[in-house]
């Protein structure tokens, strides 16, 4: 085999072991590369020097230690994942036949959640009254509405001749709360469970309670 | 080039260069200057039955490994615990760091054993993980100093102390050269001179192509050469 110096780093690179005795015959006769091989093997050799096989008397003792803590470790977690770790155990067919029977569950209760018309929830209103409670409002209604009358006639006459400014604005307020009281009253006598109604009506009586016994103090 | 002689005294070494500087075991073929030509590129029956061996040992090694045997992993670590501390240290430049990522990269191993499916041999796998391992250790300290470098190669080794050798002065010499070398050439170089690895084992730990790996140490070796070589004469050399 013909060797020549160009062939040299290629040889140094990727060389048969027959290119390396070649090149080494070649350099038998040539300086330059003689001298280029025995410096690039003696990078070799000087590798040696960072050979250092000393063994250190605890370092396995060390390493069985953390392998030993380890293999505990991974035990413990095996435990905690419990039933879990059961599952692997399953044949790969079996555990697609589950995922696909679960997904399937799942798909048939959300179109069903869908498909199936809705259904209105009782609705109950809070502001109607039930039939029992009616008929107590209405005769607590038409007892306090009798009281109340009692008083509008003992201020009646004060009231149709006032004497004073003041009587005649109480005149002209009662006035007022009877024709709001006669509105409620229509209203709530066509929606009788109507609580909120039935509370305006109270108010009402209340305001024309209150004027009445200020007209009747204001005679005294 | 009148005189392409190292400014180390290697000149004189060459002479008492070892004839085989390869791995125990592994199939190599040595001239006679010392060169180490790998015998995968030259099959014979012996080397190639060394080979054998050394694959179905290593396949029984990783089976019972895998078994969660500690004895399996007592003998990796007499198999190859000093090579791998010392290839750490190379790597760390600190025995200590060196101890440190041989211990994680057993711990390594176990943890992930189960994931080994024998793409490569178990001992390359091994190797793999412990390199990956000392330069994670790198990055950490790294980040520890808060240096701030773009490429983590350019971090050199902080080179400890070592037992006195024969030649101190050309190990520490080569210690600091190879400190300027990119990670590639540093590994390569460590992987194949120094911890005498095949190419295809290399490859296999570093995750790169065979040609690659000896292109590779050819670079490293080119620029290990010129950082260690003395000012070259102005005479030129007769080349053939």
């Amino acid at each position: 085999m013909n060797m020549t110096c160009e062939d040299r780093d290629r040889i140094f690179e990727n060389g048969t072991a027959a290119e390396w005795a070649a090149l080494e015959a070649h350099a038998a006769g040539c300086a330059a590369c003689a001298e280029e091989v025995r410096a690039w093997n003696s990078l070799s050799v000087a590798a040696k020097e960072l050979q250092d096989y000393s063994t250190s008397p605890v370092l396995w003792a060390q390493i069985e230690r953390a392998l030993i803590a380890e293999d505990a470790r991974k035990t413990q977690r095996a435990e905690r994942k419990g039933w879990l770790s059961y599952l692997p155990a399953i044949p790969m067919g079996w555990q697609t036949a589950l995922a696909g029977a679960f997904v399937l569950i799942l798909t048939v209760s959300i179109g069903w959640r869908l498909i199936r018309p809705p259904v209105p929830p009782p609705h109950e209103d809070p502001s109607l009254l039930k039939s029992g409670a009616l008929k107590e409002v209405e005769s607590t209604e038409q007892a306090y509405e009798k009281a109340i009358d009692k008083l509008a006639a003992e201020a009646k006459p004060q009231l149709e001749d006032p004497a004073t400014p003041l009587m005649a604005n109480y005149h002209e307020k009662l006035l007022v709360l009877d024709s709001a009281i006669d509105d409620l009253r229509a209203q709530a006598g066509l929606n009788p469970s109507n609580a909120q109604l039935r509370h305006q009506l109270l108010a009402m009586y209340q305001e024309k309670q209150e004027t009445l016994e200020e007209v009747l103090e204001a005679r005294k | 080039m009148g005189t392409m002689g190292l400014a180390l005294p290697w000149k004189a070494r060459i002479a008492s260069a070892p004839s085989g500087i390869a791995a125990v075991g592994k199939p190599t073929i040595t001239g006679k200057w010392g060169t180490r030509v790998e015998g995968s590129e030259h099959p014979g029956g012996g080397p190639m039955r060394a080979a054998t061996e050394v694959a179905n040992e290593d396949a029984a090694l990783a089976t019972e490994c895998q078994s969660g045997d500690l004895r399996a992993y007592e003998r990796l670590y007499a198999l190859h615990g000093a090579k791998m501390k010392n290839l750490a240290r190379n790597v760390l430049g600190s025995a200590v760091d060196a101890e440190d990522a041989v211990q994680e990269t057993f711990l390594k191993v176990q943890r992930s054993i189960a994931t080994f499916r024998g793409q490569s041999s178990f001992v390359t796998w091994t190797y793999r993980i412990l390199i990956n391992t000392c330069y994670d250790a790198r990055r950490s300290r790294l980040r520890k100093k808060e240096v701030t470098t773009d490429d983590d190669s350019e971090e050199t080794p902080r080179i400890e102390p070592r037992a006195p050798g024969a030649h101190p002065s050309l190990r520490m010499a080569l210690e600091r050269a190879l400190g300027k070398l990119t990670r590639h050439q540093r590994d390569v170089f460590l992987l194949y001179e120094v911890e005498g690895f095949r190419h295809a084992e290399i490859a296999g730990m570093l995750e790169i192509t065979e040609t690659a790996s000896k292109n590779t140490l050819f670079q490293a070796k080119k620029n290990l050469r010129e950082m260690l070589e003395p000012p070259r004469s102005s005479s030129a050399p007769n080349r053939s």
